[in-house]
């Protein structure tokens, strides 16, 4: 049982890495601009395409693939925001909102359209011999996603405190107008997060296609649980999203292995709830200081 | 310039009929068959092949002279996989079109929300659906027009059965989709275990979406049975074989009757090896004995496929492949004995006896609305990355 506990607990953590980086994506677009993108589960799934493509089809190296993808992915999120967010001239969140789910239906029909509906899957990074850790076997493919996820959250969060750009897009996102006034590029810094977020999402994908396999529809379900793991952690705060991520997926994972694999998603979803009972703005969350 | 947009329109209005009218040289009317299929959402990639096939054997049928003289024609629809989508196009099918009968829909969910409905309108079906429900009685309502091609899921699961009780097993785990089709496979498989003498030492289920099911399988490695018995479609059943081989389980992986084909090889790599499944013989059908009736029906079928309509490019084969032409062939044979009257076709069809088709041969009576018995599956064995037969 010493051995199952452990097994659960790592595998949750390995599931819960990937919800991480999505939750992460949500953050980018929260911090710069107050919006829910649900286009960011389709940035994943068109991050993966993207490295299938390259890797299979064009054998272009590894490296070079992961940053070809990831590239390419980043050119899809300022598209989007160039020709859809941009082009309404709106500051209501919910018209925002609703735009974010035209561009992701149809990111994801594209998707169908150009990739087929097959689904489509990649070999390990580096191999498939699981690495033993306290009795529970993980797949090296989870110790890359583990690791990125935390490089990935120390890089965002020395971004968002100490570089101009990063304090510049949260200044964007507390209020627009002020931070125009004070001389800041709002459009360009809203382009700029939804580039990263664009690439966010494609590290996401390029990391998880070996484990998941990757589908057209993919990103509709990931994209829910990674969102679910931003409200669990407390939205748009980096730190939140990284523990909403991962204890999202031990919640799913300690669920199915202790009590029940049948209920497995409504065990994590009543504790997502009971949780959001007891602080609605997250475990990390910080409530909205308004100076009246 | 809106002169010249009238001359254009005019001329549109004129030169289109008649052109139409060239196109189709003096035929019989055709008789309308409607066809549903999955062709996006989740089971995209069974639903659209299936689509290219009923379209491949239509024109077979239409080019050997149609139904005496008169073609077939289909008349298309997706159902997402989404049962209410499902039923509109089956109203659509039945009150707008006058269709003489449907096949389709793909998924088991879809199937048993048209089940009702064609069975008021007294339409004959011929659905490609997994889940057997379609085609049982008592709760599941009455099922004198539905029929289906695809093997009971109680069949695939008792030739896995008799494949384990030949190979001494007694103790098995069951790792089913928390979907229909999952739960319709559970149902079997803890029915029939006993009668083969199979203990069933642990139950686990899944989300066919979730990404990862290390933690049900170290439950069900605790409990040390002889072989897993996973049940499910799509990318699932290959994260269950990767995942066994992550845990380092030795026991064999038995998996259900809906995965044989290319796909699942290609998805699962090197963790598919020694992966165990029963199959429609369409999957190793080279290395049937030749003395098997079905052999040559299959060859024609690949040869169609592969070299004169290239569908394996897209969708190469796999176990599914011949299901759209099967119910066609079945529907076909029907309509020249019966013609295009609804309930004269329904008798028709069950009465179909001998039918050597792709996935078995047919013996359709009242009470069994598939016609195919256990002899009409082989067990495959993924070896190397190929298609063995295991047992005949």
């Amino acid at each position: 049982m010493e051995n199952n506990l452990s097994q659960f607990f790592f595998s949750g953590i390995a599931t819960g890495a990937i919800y991480a980086l999505i939750a992460l994506g949500f953050c980018i677009i929260e911090n710069s601009t107050k919006i829910v993108n649900f286009a960011q589960g389709d940035f994943l799934t068109l991050g993966g395409m993207f490295m299938f493509t390259l890797l299979h089809a064009l054998h272009v190296p590894l490296i070079l693939a992961v940053l070809l993808a990831i590239g390419a992915t980043a050119l899809v999120g300022v598209a989007m925001e160039r020709f859809t967010i941009r082009p309404a001239r709106s500051k209501e969140t919910v018209i925002l909102v609703f735009i974010t789910i035209g561009a992701s239906i149809f990111i994801r029909g594209a998707i169908k359209i150009l990739w087929g509906k097959s689904p489509k899957s990649l070999p390990y990074f580096s191999g498939d011999n699981p690495v033993g850790i306290l009795g529970a076997r993980i797949l090296p493919q989870s110790l890359w996603i583990v690791a990125v996820t935390i490089l990935v959250f120390l890089i965002l969060n020395y971004f968002y405190r100490n570089t101009r750009y990063g304090k510049a897009m949260r200044a964007v996102a507390y209020d627009r107008r002020a931070a125009a006034l004070l001389g800041i590029n709002v459009e360009k810094m809203v382009m700029l997060s939804f580039a990263l977020a664009g690439g966010m999402g494609a590290i996401a994908g390029v990391l998880i296609i070996p484990i998941t396999t990757m589908t057209f529809d993919m990103g509709v379900v990931l994209g829910l649980k990674g969102f679910a793991a931003a409200v669990l952690g407390g939205y748009g705060n980096v730190m939140g999203a990284v523990v909403g991520g991962l204890l999202l997926g031990v919640m799913e994972s300690l669920g199915a292995g202790l009590v029940s694999s049948t209920f497995k998603d409504v065990i994590a979803f009543v504790i997502l709830l009971l949780v959001l009972f007891i602080r609605p703005r997250g475990i990390l969350g910080r409530g909205e200081g308004e100076r009246v | 310039m809106k002169k010249l947009l009238l001359v254009l329109v005019f001329l549109g209005l004129v030169i289109q009929p008649a052109l139409a009218e060239n196109k189709t040289p003096v035929k019989k009317e055709p008789i309308k068959i409607g066809a549903f299929f999955a062709l996006s959402g989740p089971a995209a990639f069974i639903g659209t092949p299936t689509k290219l096939v009923a379209q491949m054997a239509v024109d077979q049928i239409n080019k050997e002279g149609g139904i005496n003289g008169r073609p077939i024609q289909l008349v298309f629809g997706d159902t997402e996989g989404d049962p209410t989508k499902a039923v509109a196009i089956a109203k659509k099918f039945i009150y707008v079109d006058k269709v003489v009968a449907i096949i389709g829909p793909t998924r088991t969910g879809t199937g048993m929300a048209v089940k009702r409905l064609v069975e008021q309108a007294h339409v004959p079906t011929i659905m490609t659906v997994g889940g057997d429900p379609v085609i049982m009685g008592g709760k599941f309502g009455s099922y004198k027009y539905v029929f289906k091609t695809p093997q009971r899921s109680s069949t695939a699961v008792k030739r896995i059965y008799m494949y384990l009780q030949k190979k001494g097993i007694k103790k098995i785990a069951l790792l089913t989709s928390s979907d229909g089709f999952g739960r319709d496979g559970r149902r079997w498989l803890t029915k029939l275990a006993p009668q083969y003498g199979l203990e069933i030492v642990a139950q686990e289920s899944f989300n066919p979406r979730d990404t990862d099911m290390t933690t049900q399988l170290s439950n069900i490695r605790t409990k040390g049975p002889q072989a897993i018995v996973c049940w499910t479609i799509g990318p699932a059943g290959s994260i269950v074989a990767k995942n066994v081989k992550q845990l380092g389980i030795k026991v064999p992986l038995v998996q259900c009757h809906g995965l044989p084909g290319p796909k699942y090889v290609e998805l699962a790599g090197d963790a598919a090896n020694g992966n165990i499944m029963p199959s429609t013989k369409l999957m190793a059908w080279q290395q049937l004995p030749d003395k098997d009736p079905q052999k040559p029906v299959i060859a024609r079928f690949v040869h169609l496929y592969n070299d004169v309509y290239h569908y394996n490019k897209d969708f190469p084969i796999n176990t599914h492949s011949g299901y759209a032409w099967d119910a066609l062939m079945i529907l076909s044979g029907a309509l020249n004995k019966a013609g295009p009257d609804r309930e004269k076709l329904r008798d028709a069809i069950e009465e179909t006896k001998g039918y050597v088709g792709i996935s078995g041969i047919y013996n359709i009576t009242p009470q069994d609305h598939n016609g195919l018995g256990v002899d009409s599956m082989i067990i495959v064995k993924v070896v190397n990355g190929q298609w063995k037969l295991e047992d005949y």
